[in-house]
């Protein structure tokens, strides 16, 4: 497999909307990609993932900035002439061939002799699992089958990266689920460079080997799965990656590795290290990391229980605002809705944020 | 930032070495010419010279010269010593006279605001000289030429530099070159000779004048035409109108008999040649019609406005009918059920639902058959009698007064009422009011009138269709008769001499035709794509230059090309090209709607993998696009090639001895009473066009499941 460097260096895109009014798209974002790992743009929609993509395709030309692949600038090359694959949200099969010459199409534009071109195809086919799908058209096959030709006419031309735009989304749950770990394997087992666009958590999860969190065009966090998890840098991230609850806190002493914070009179000994530096904090407790006690600092009103089977969700009108959390059972029958009760952080499991969004 | 340079640098240098090139071409050819020009102007020094200086003045007027003899004395017809001693040469050619050598300078002179050659000539006497005589020769010519030879090169250079920058720093330079391209096709055959026509009307004899208006627009001849024209678009576009709406309505809203056949009936005119219903309508109530003289007797005959807004209406219901039949399957009838169930009478519907629904389309099929009347050229020529109408009197300006400015001017005229009509039907439709495709059209029909209102409508229908096929039947009946009106016997002779004096015409407008249809059709698709996927500046402005001349009536367009392709720089009138550039002109802007609506369906992102794939435009175009939009791409190919096949308002300006069109030749057969001749070359006609349609449709019915999945 190629060893391929992606280096995205300070790149811009600004469109002009219908009145003329500029749009920054993407603004001044830097983030690089090292030989055969799996990229995931996030963030919510609009925050300029897709058009990160298109302008490493080529199909957009950046504002400002510069793409090195394997540190060749490509900004001034057209798509055609970049070794870049995309796999397509509506997976853009050509209606009009059969599988077999869309997966062929980019080997006959290498012009490769006809013996190589039908032996990859159907490598790649039985990669995919479609093997002898050649002489179907597309129209006949199922979403997910069409997903998975979308992806073997990407991969057959062995390009230097793949480009996956929300592939799965046009997919049902549970094809979703299953796609999501097949791309997973396909691409460990041909080992190649990949950004893969997505507005779902999950999929970054457990695709990808970095994340690149985006808002408004910026980036909000780099970093592993575990690293935007587990330690956001500030409040959207935190609420990008899944419900919590923030409730402020001064800190009273940063450590060696545990920050000292102070929520109202009590002192607590938190065992991890502020995600980053600010003036002010707060603690981003997911609902697992608060419970229902009697001698909680927070005080608050129960206002709905939501039975989930094999917990409780708890959601809970606090001077911080709402507050959800996670009840596992057995659940306290004389906590229902409306009875006064009071809240407590579990410290071992809390993160210190800075206090921005 | 490192490759841009190097591109820079080589940019230059090829800059470099081509201008170097070009320079010495220009140079060589320069001289060459100049040359030329010196020598023969040395040959006539020769002979003035040698002609007794007495007698110059006599024997070649429009030389100018100085004779000074070497005794002193000094002979001149214009008082050019003065400038010719101030040649830095002048000495030097002195001495060459005396030696008996002519010499030329170097240099032009200028006088009288005219520049010449100075030539010095010895005179002799006795063999021996005894003056040298100066000879002014004409330069003007010459630098004429050499100024020409450098605006070439200059022009040349330029281009050059365009194409190669383009090639060279462009990320996609074949989609430039096309966006180009097709300007430079748009300003050329549209802006240039609508500009020229327009120029022309405002100019005499090189001076800015309104003289050409005020004639038009007071003379009342013109404007009893002006007025003729637009009485007749209003008569026929009505009858058109209600009677395409009836046509439409019965085939969407009844279950009558012979749906198939009225509805063929309704397209069937779309399609034949301009003169053919023309023609049988003549052969039926002409002045010798079968029917008026033969059958009735009567005195009665087609020509003039009646007889105009009837053959007008056979040939354009069709125009409203699609346009109708569009607008009433669009109309979901579960409309009309959903409002007979709650008891309204079925007139009341119709009145209340089925008709203000229809209304923007009738009227949008009304203004496109009005535009349709006014520019016809076809019908009013050969039925219009002592009826007038405004294209016609322009023609009838231009070839038969040859007043250019007026025809121009006239057919200007033209312009108002077809650009209105056709922008405010274009505004109709773009609100598209009249859409309300709520949920899936039920494929039912919902029986909305009584049945005694159904046999009447189906009967009014079927009088109309088969009248049409009357019509057509007299046509192809005309092929056999001796001679129409007078001697009805059979006979095949017509056949032979039709096809033996009509053979070249019917080559020449089939190979024309046949040279039209790809290029118009790939052209019309390239641009469609331009228009659909791609952003450039001025993309506004391309698409209002491209769609402008389905407004411009074929008078107007023929009139211009005259004007505009008869001189320098492009001298077009009279070869093939013109007619066929008219052809692709004209015939584009329906091609790119097609292609334009049809790409619009079609996901970006398959040429955008295709792309990603390595693909560069010019293969998505052939691999991807083309494939994928040939339903729009066959019925461009067919579109343009009826009507380059059935041309005749343009084209009657534009034919020459060498290229004619059949059309004219039907229409001259006619106007010489040769009914027979006429009858066989329209029947002929008829056979190629529906021909190639057959063929072409076939390709598409190939094609048809691709239609469904690219749509779906
Ligand atoms: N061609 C364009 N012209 C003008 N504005 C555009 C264009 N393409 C994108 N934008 C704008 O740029 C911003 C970013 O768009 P982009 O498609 O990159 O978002 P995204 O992160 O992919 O969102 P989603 O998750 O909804 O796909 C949006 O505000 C969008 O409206
Ligand atoms: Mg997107």
């Amino acid at each position: 497999m190629k060893q391929v460097t992606l280096k995205i260096e300070n790149i811009s895109k600004i469109f002009k909307d219908y009145k003329g009014n500029e749009v920054r798209a993407v603004d001044n974002i830097t983030f690089d990609i090292k030989p055969g790992e799996f990229v995931t743009l996030l963030g919510p929609s609009g925050c300029g993932k897709t058009t990160t993509l298109r302008m490493i395709a080529g199909f957009e030309k950046p504002t400002n900035g510069r793409i090195l692949i394997n540190d060749v600038n490509v900004v001034e090359i057209p798509p055609w002439k970049r070794d870049t694959a995309m796999v397509f949200q509506s997976y853009g099969l050509f209606p009009h061939m059969n599988v077999g010459d869309n997966v062929a199409y980019g080997l006959k534009m290498r012009k490769l002799p006809k013996e190589e071109i039908q032996r990859r195809v159907s490598e790649i086919l039985r990669i995919v699992g479609l093997e002898g799908f050649e002489n179907r058209p597309p129209s006949s096959l199922s979403g997910g089958q069409q997903q998975r030709i979308a992806l073997a006419r990407a991969l057959v031309v062995e390009p230097s990266v793949l480009l996956f735009d929300e592939p799965l989304s046009n997919l049902d749950v549970l094809l979703r689920e299953q796609m999501r770990v097949e791309i997973k394997r396909i691409q460990k087992e041909v080992g190649i460079t990949a950004v893969y666009v997505t507005h779902d958590r999950t999929e970054a999860l457990t695709l990808s080997d970095k994340i690149v969190l985006m808002k408004g065009g910026k980036i909000e966090q780099i970093g592993s799965a575990e690293d935007v998890y587990e330690r956001p840098m500030n409040r959207f991230v935190a609420e990008f990656m899944g419900k919590i609850n923030f409730v402020p806190v001064e800190v009273v002493e940063i450590l060696r590795d545990e920050t000292i914070v102070k929520l109202k009179n009590r002192t607590y000994k938190i065992p991890s290290l502020p995600t980053a530096h600010s003036d002010s904090y707060v603690l981003g407790c997911r609902p697992e990391a608060m419970r229902i006690t009697a001698d909680g600092p927070i005080d608050g009103k129960i206002k709905t229980i939501v039975y989930m089977g094999n917990f409780s969700e708890y959601y809970v009108d606090t001077e911080y605002g709402e507050i959800m959390i996670k009840v596992n059972p057995p659940f306290d029958k004389a906590l229902s809705e409306g009875k006064n009760v009071k809240v407590d952080i579990v410290s071992e499991i809390v993160k210190v944020i800075p206090d921005r969004e | 930032m490192e490759e841009r340079n190097w591109k820079i640098i080589k940019f230059i240098a090829v800059i470099v070495v081509v201008f170097a090139v070009l320079f010495w071409v220009r140079t060589t050819i320069r001289n060459e010419f100049s040359r030329l020009s010196r020598e023969n102007s040395l040959e006539l020094a020769r002979s003035v010279a040698s002609v007794d200086p007495d007698l110059l003045n006599e024997k070649f007027p429009e030389i100018y010269y100085y004779i000074s003899y070497f005794d002193g004395r000094e002979n001149e017809n214009a008082k050019v010593s003065q400038l010719l001693k101030k040649l830095p040469d002048y000495e030097y050619g002195q001495e060459n006279a005396m030696y008996e050598e002519f010499y030329i300078s170097n240099q032009t002179v200028k006088f009288n605001g005219k520049e010449y050659f100075a030539i010095f000539a010895p005179i002799d006497k006795d063999y021996e000289v005894i003056g040298v005589m100066v000879q002014l020769h004409d330069a003007e010519n010459t630098l004429k030429l050499l100024r020409t030879i450098d605006i070439m090169f200059l022009i040349v250079f330029a281009l050059f530099i365009i194409a190669f920058a383009i090639g060279t720093f462009s990320i996609d330079p074949v989609t430039t070159y096309a966006i180009i391209i097709t300007f430079a096709v748009a300003l050329t055959f549209v802006v240039y000779p609508l500009y020229e026509a327009v120029k022309l009307t405002f100019a005499r004899t090189g001076n800015f004048t309104f003289d050409v208006w005020k004639t038009v627009l007071t003379e009342t001849s013109y404007l009893k035409s002006f007025g003729n024209s637009i009485l007749l678009g209003a008569l026929t576009a009505t009858v058109s109108t209600v009677i395409g709406f009836l046509f439409a309505f019965v085939v969407t809203r009844t279950t009558i008999k012979g749906k198939k056949f009225v509805s063929l009936m309704a397209n069937l005119p779309m399609i034949s040649p301009p003169f053919s219903l023309t023609l049988s309508l003549i052969l039926l109530f002409g002045s010798n019609g079968l029917i008026t003289k033969q059958l009735l007797n009567l005195k009665w005959d087609i020509y003039g406005l009646d007889g105009l807004v009837i053959s007008q209406t056979m040939g354009m219901f069709p125009i409203a009918y699609l346009t109708m039949l569009g607008v009433l399957e669009s109309i979901d009838s579960t409309l009309e059920e959903a409002s007979m169930n709650l008891g309204a009478s079925r007139w009341k519907v119709f009145r209340t639902v089925t008709l203000p629904l229809a209304t923007p389309g009738l009227l949008s099929s009304w203004l496109l058959v009005f535009t349709n009347s006014i520019a016809d050229f076809a019908n009013p020529l050969m039925l219009g009698g002592k009826f007038n109408v405004l294209s016609v009197t322009a023609y009838l300006e231009v070839t038969g007064m040859n007043r250019l400015d007026r025809g121009a001017a006239l057919s200007l005229l033209l312009l108002l009422p077809t650009m209105t009509a056709f922008y405010l039907q274009r505004y109709i439709v773009n609100k598209k009011s009249y859409v309300t495709v709520t949920g899936k059209p039920s494929g039912r029909i919902v029986e909305i009138v009584s049945p005694g209102v159904k046999k009447m409508l189906s009967i009014v229908v079927y009088v109309i269709a088969i009248f049409l096929v009357a019509l057509y039947s007299t046509i192809f009946m005309g092929c056999f008769v001796k001679n129409w009106g007078v001697d009805y016997s059979f006979t095949l002779s017509n056949i032979v001499e039709a096809l033996q004096r009509g053979k070249d015409a019917l080559l020449d407008t089939t190979i024309l035709a046949a040279i039209a249809m790809p290029i118009a059709g790939v052209f019309a698709m390239v641009v469609a794509f331009l228009f659909v996927r791609k952003k450039f500046p001025g993309k506004k402005l391309l698409q209002g230059l491209v769609l402008l001349p389905f407004s411009i009536p074929g008078t107007l367009i023929g009139i211009s090309y005259v004007i505009a392709f008869n001189k320098p720089p492009l001298i077009l009138v009279g070869t093939a090209a013109i007619i066929v550039i008219n052809y692709i002109i004209r015939e584009l802007p329906v091609g790119v709607e097609g292609g334009v609506a049809t790409l619009k369906q079609i996901d970006p992102s398959i040429e955008e993998a295709a792309q990603n794939l390595g693909a560069n435009p010019q293969t998505v175009f052939s691999t991807i696009i083309l494939p994928l939009i040939r339903p729009a791409f066959i019925s461009s190919l067919s579109y343009t090639f009826v009507r380059a096949m059935t041309a005749v308002s343009a084209v009657v300006f534009l034919v020459s001895a060498q290229w004619y069109h059949i059309t004219l030749q039907i229409y001259n057969f006619s106007e010489n009473l040769r009914f027979g001749l006429a009858s066989v070359l329209s029947s002929v006609l008829i056979i190629i066009i529906l021909t190639v349609f057959g063929l072409l449709r076939l390709f598409v019915r190939k094609s048809e499941y691709l239609e469904k999945t690219i749509i779906s």
